[in-house]
């Protein structure tokens, strides 16, 4: 009964989502207050529905209802329960169920927490949000239901992918889909405004802190995916320009050029029909990432389903929602009035800096990303774009972007002074200076580019915190003076600091792991070792393994540095045995930031093992910058000031409707 | 019954988050979007103070912002419109909420959904007849631990009669191909693999059948199972004279109460219709395997049947060992099948009572213990 | 400034990042892309000792010879032409013989292929979609024995 009630509240819940797509818009346009009530209620039912129905699909798979279809497929009694859990959003008709339930979570918050957000706005909002879960939830129910039944009911379940099965991947998805789902408010707020006809500051602000939240779960969310493959695929490679990651990284960056577009909005009024127009963007490329994910039209490991039918019905949302919003676009943009004016050296003029180059770098990764299909389908050849394309296109692109970074928060509003800047960051740059030649002095010519990098890092993290310095008069003031400005600097000028410096951070670990990686591989007996860097690696022997799906064999190594023993690794082979599957476990030590990393190739009759591994300098830090990014972001959204909904202060005080 | 009641609950509730905004008095809203504006232009003008104090711009550019922010929020203060309730009587959208809404959910649930359907939970079914999964899952683990290691031939000969007593002869011929390719032919696996060829194609003898029937009787004459086939397939062939003097050969030459005697003399009645036949043997038909009435039942068995057939098969082995324990292959058949089938503990056992038993004969204990290490028992 | 300056301004550096990441883009393309390829393809036209292609197939049936030092020799082939190939390092879980597979890498003068990324499929079904047109071109492709043709992945 419970999974048919899921069912029915799925049903139900499109049902809805056709009522409060329908009747705000219509109250919005009558200018009806009534009909535009029924936007919040009936947004918060469809999240309660849609709840309900997801819960009924994890109940199926917690108690192994192989009555269920999608249990059979993606389930088996034998797995170990967080995955039977992480099984629910695991495969193709899950995680759509999921990307819906997310859809309406925000549609949710939205109905409840923008008390001050004008009725008109939230209406049209909400209606749009209401389409767009109305047709995912028409596409689930016909083309990718979960919750499809078997009689009579087979007797077991056939697993999960081992190779998805894993904590990394439990969580990867859902923080993504937070991340792609999150774009369709600003999606839902540009295409309200533009029926509106008007845009102004406070529609800046409502956006602005969706988008920060947004951005965070993709940043969070593509740095776990990174660091899954990293340990999981057994390659030790960290970012492969897969079309997938690709389809994840398009709406980052087209995020991040929102976010800041939507700064410039909000303090100056300029740069209106570009946010607009990022937003869309934004919201369309987490469509086609969605899309690109979902059709099978490329394959790749992550393309977990592969089914034309539902790439088409997938491409016909994409064309009725994209196409809709840009129509919609050359409709009423020229309607929307002239922003305030800028000099070119300003802070509009930095973040207009930001936008063109986060958007040309994002043009080019959509490019390789979508060369190679427009390239099959009109001459039928068949090419693959790799790393080196992106490392041609996407590389110089961000050098640019990453000098500036320093700069723009030390440029006034409207007009500002390059030279003061640029004073002001001599520190940072004398920084960077020194680590550079001081690199070259010691490493020679050949690591130039690699110190370049690295350069480039330390004049990001320093910049970032030059600006903070300059702007609680570090040194200038007494500590106790610093420290009270410090306290009294909004979060998000903080925030703003934060993230720059993450930027720096993952900048380091990205030379660091590129430019002085290690590899080694040999094939050892027991008893035997191998040596790399400053480690010996000794293989001890090998430890059964065995488990409730799966059974194997570890092989232990002993890790020693100048004679001493200083960590053990064992990486594993396993069977999982159903389906048959084989698969590799990396065993990985970190030192520091860098880490060691042991895979094994195949183990022979006589115990020769095959193996691989790579010394991963300041890898971490890659992870650790996408943490510290996302660290600025939830600094920056724990402004008050950008807090929508949040009490004002009791001083200007604003009557609010009673919602 | 309670399915449709609690959906029911919820239609109606789903119904009221539409009507119950349309039943409410209209309110005039009293701040429109110029009340946020307005809040937002005051912070900014709050932060252009604090900028001017800090000397980050000078004071010619903060007074302009100043008159700049100023000129929006009186714009902001302008464009405020109120909008208000138009006081209709909402008699289609009433109507959207009562009829539309239930009418798509209920009509798309009937044409996507199984009402019908119960939950099935894993636990519910632990008190079905059996685990029901257990024997495929049996099966599942010697064919995963077979795919590991596909060149174990005495899995592959444990696993042959399963198939067998399942009807699965394809897999039944590969199993025993492959048992037969890796530790060599004898009497007995040549005839098993002709009699699984023989099932598989509907109990014809094939050419290749026949084959496999007469090498095993080059390894032993006295076969009765490759004679068996071998006389059922002269009288496919129409070789009745043959096959009569085939059936009686093999008739004579059998103890009273071979349990397949019977069905030889029902294959000879048949090709002798005079014949006088023992009444019991037409009822009672019994191949030296199993016959298809043995498969058919097993494929009906519950799996509580099923169950008890493996654990016979083993048990078996294992009682005829602890008679005869003279026989190291045996040995290592029995730990190798406790093995695959996960049940460390007997397999312990096992090996403990092969060291009693052969206490008395190191050189095939010797056996028993190289084949316990190779499967990985008995370590300590 | 006066506002049509700033424009200018503002749409002069737009056009330099434009034209400057469609000139990246462009030269790109023409030199840092892989072709796909198929055994057939390169035994028909083999491409330069400095081109990177794709190479496409089955692993050939006792083919696979391991050395020392993580070195395998293994054989591509579409049915109709064998190219061998040469790696070092770690096969997928997934690599064995009769089995699908796509790997990039150089052919070197003498015919051999050095791949430098192997990428298997990745479970019992899944078949690289450039692998299943290659044998399908080469009428290779029987889609009821997808998996191998051997016992020994069952």
């Amino acid at each position: 009964m419970i999974v048919e009630l899921g069912h029915y509240a799925l049903v139900l819940a499109l049902a809805l989502a056709l009522a409060g797509g329908t009747l705000p818009l219509w109250g919005a346009l009558r200018n009806d207050t009534r009909l535009m009530a029924v936007a919040s209620t009936t947004a918060v039912a469809q999240f309660i529905l849609v709840a309900l129905s997801f819960a009924a699909l994890t109940y199926a798979y917690v108690v192994s209802d192989f009555s269920v279809l999608n249990v059979v497929q993606n389930s088996h009694s034998l797995k170990p329960m967080i995955y039977k859990i992480s099984g629910v959003w695991g495969n193709h008709e899950g995680s759509m169920l999921l990307w819906v339930l997310i859809l309406v979570l925000f549609g949710a918050l939205v109905a409840l927490f923008s008390a001050n957000l004008p009725l008109r706005l939230k209406a049209l909002v909400l209606s749009v949000q209401a389409w767009i879960g109305a047709a995912f939830l028409i596409f689930i129910l016909i083309s990718s239901n979960p919750f499809l039944r078997l009689h009579p009911v087979p007797f077991e379940g056939r697993d999960l992918n081992p190779l998805l099965q894993d904590v990394g991947l439990a969580i990867h998805p859902p923080l993504l889909y937070l991340g792609y789902v999150g774009c369709s408010i600003s999606f839902a707020f540009a295409i309200a405004a533009l029926i509106d006809g008007r845009i102004d500051a406070a529609w800046a602000r409502w956006v602005r802190p969706w988008t920060l939240a947004a951005w965070g779960f993709l940043t969070l969310g593509i740095a776990m995916g990174s660091y899954w493959a990293y340990y999981e695929l057994g390659w030790g490679g960290w970012w492969f320009w897969d079309p997938v990651e690709n389809a994840s990284f398009m709406p980052w960056l087209s995020a991040t050029a929102l976010l800041h577009s939507a700064i410039v909005m909000e303090k100056r009024e300029a740069l209106k029909i570009w946010t607009i127009l990022l937003a869309i963007l934004t919201f369309s490329l987490s469509l086609l990432g969605t899309f690109l994910v979902r059709s099978g039209v490329l394959t790749s490991v992550h393309a977990f389903a592969t089914d034309p039918t539902r790439g088409i019905f997938i491409l016909i949302i994409l064309c009725i929602f994209i196409g809709g919003a840009f129509s919609l676009f050359a409709a009423r943009a020229g309607t929307l009035s002239q922003g305030g004016l800028f000099a070119p050296i300003s802070r509009e003029g930095a973040l207009v800096l930001n936008n063109l180059l986060l958007t040309a770098a994002c043009a080019t990764v959509l490019v390789g990303t979508l060369y190679p299909l427009a390239l099959e389908a009109l001459t039928g050849e068949k090419i693959s774009v790799g790393a080196p394309f992106f490392d041609m296109t996407f590389g110089p692109m961000m050098v640019p972007l990453l000098i500036a970074v320093p700069f723009g928060p030390f440029l006034a509003w409207k007009r500002g002074d390059i030279v003061a800047a640029g004073q002001r960051l001599l520190f940072a740059f004398g920084a960077a200076m020194a680590v550079m030649i001081l690199g070259l002095a010691l490493m020679g010519t050949p690591a130039a580019l690699a110190l370049f990098g690295v350069a480039l890092s330390v004049w990001l993290m320093v910049g970032s915190i030059s600006e903070i310095a300059f702007r609680v008069k570090l040194g200038r003031a007494s500590l106790a003076e610093s420290w009270r400005r410090g306290a009294g600097l909004p979060r998000s000028a903080w925030g703003t600091a934060v993230a720059h410096f993450g930027v720096g951070v993952t900048v380091l670990g990205v030379v660091g792991a590129t430019a002085w990686n290690s590899e080694e591989i040999a094939t050892l007996k027991p008893g035997e070792a191998m040596s790399i860097g400053a480690y010996s690696v000794t293989m001890d022997g090998f430890v059964p393994l065995s488990a409730s799906n799966y059974t194997g064999t570890a092989v232990r190594f002993t890790v020693r540095e100048g004679g001493n023993v200083v960590a053990t690794m064992e990486p594993e082979k396993r069977l999982y045995t159903v389906p048959n599957t084989p698969t590799t476990e990396a065993a990985i030590k970190t030192f520091g930031f860098s880490q060691l990393y042991v895979s094994l190739g195949d183990i022979g009759t006589d115990g020769a093992t095959v193996v691989r591994i790579y010394w991963k300098t300041l890898v971490t830090l890659i992870w650790i910058g996408a943490l510290i990014m996302t660290a600025g972001g939830a600094l920056s959204l724990s402004d008050r000031r950008l807090r929508v909904g949040a009490p004002k202060p009791a001083r200007r005080a604003v009557p609010v409707p009673a919602e | 019954m309670l399915l449709w009641i609690v959906m029911a609950v919820l239609t109606a509730a789903a119904s009221l988050t539409v009507l119950i905004p349309l039943g409410r008095a209209p309110r005039v809203q009293t701040v429109a979007s110029g009340g946020a504006a307005r809040s937002i232009y005051r912070d900014q003008l709050d932060e252009l103070a604090r900028d001017r104090e800090r000397g980050l711009i000078g004071d010619a550019e903060a007074e302009a912002a100043r008159i700049e922010i100023s000129r929006r929020l009186l714009n902001s203060e302008a464009g405020a419109t109120t909008s208000s309730g138009t006081g209709s009587a909402y008699r289609i959208e009433r109507l959207v909420a009562v009829i539309a809404v239930p009418l798509v959910a209920i009509g798309l649930y009937l044409f996507v959904g199984s009402p019908q359907l119960a939950d099935v939970p894993i636990a519910s079914r632990a008190t079905e007849p059996a685990a029901e999964g257990s024997v495929d899952d049996l099966i599942a683990k010697v064919e995963t631990h077979l795919a590991a290691n596909p060149e174990d031939g005495r899995g592959w000969e444990i696993l042959s009669p399963i198939y067998m007593r399942l009807g699965r002869f394809d897999d039944a011929v590969r199993a025993l191909g492959n048992a037969k390719r890796l530790l060599g032919s004898t009497a007995e696996r040549e005839s098993l693999y002709g009699e699984a060829l023989t099932r598989a194609s509907g109990d014809v003898v094939t050419d290749e059948a026949r084959a496999a029937f007469e090498k095993a009787l080059k390894f032993d004459p006295q076969d009765i199972r490759s004679r068996f086939y071998l006389a059922y397939s002269l009288a496919q062939s129409g070789k009745k004279d043959e096959a009569i003097s085939a059936w009686n050969a093999l008739i004579d030459s059998a103890p009273t109460d071979a349990p397949w005697l019977g069905a030889a003399r029902a294959e000879l009645a048949k090709l002798q219709p005079t014949t006088t036949v023992p009444a019991e043997a037409t009822v009672t038909p019994a191949a030296p395997g199993p016959t298809q009435a043995d498969i058919a039942a097993a494929a009906e068995q519950t799996p509580a049947e099923r169950q008890a057939m493996i654990e016979g098969m083993v048990g078996g082995l294992a009682a005829r060992l602890d008679a005869e324990p003279a026989d190291p292959q045996g040995w290592e058949r029995l730990l190798r099948a406790y093995m695959v089938l996960g049940r460390t503990d007997e397999a312990n056992a096992a090996l403990a009572r092969a060291r009693t038993a052969l206490k008395e004969r190191p050189d095939l204990l010797t056996v028993v213990e190289t084949a316990a290490r190779d499967i990985g028992i008995g370590k300590d | 400034m006066t506002r049509k300056q700033r424009r200018l301004t503002l749409i002069g550096l737009a056009g330099i990042v434009l034209a400057s990441a469609l000139g990246l883009v462009l030269y790109a393309l023409s030199d840092g892309i892989t072709f796909f390829t198929s055994p057939s393809d390169v035994l028909a036209t083999p491409p330069s000792p400095e081109q990177r292609i794709r190479l496409g197939g089955l692993v050939e049936q006792g083919s696979i010879v391991k050395e020392t030092g993580g070195i395998v020799r293994f054989a591509v082939t579409d049915g109709k032409a064998t190219v061998p190939a040469r790696y070092v390092g770690i096969l997928p879980d997934l690599f064995r013989e009769g089995q699908g597979v796509v790997a990039e890498g150089k052919v070197d003068a003498n015919g051999l292929f050095e791949a430098d990324t192997v990428l298997a499929k990745h479970d019992e079904t899944y078949m690289p979609k450039e692998v299943v047109e290659a044998l399908k071109k080469s009428g290779e492709w029987r889609p009821e024995d997808g998996a191998a043709p051997e016992a020994v992945t069952q």
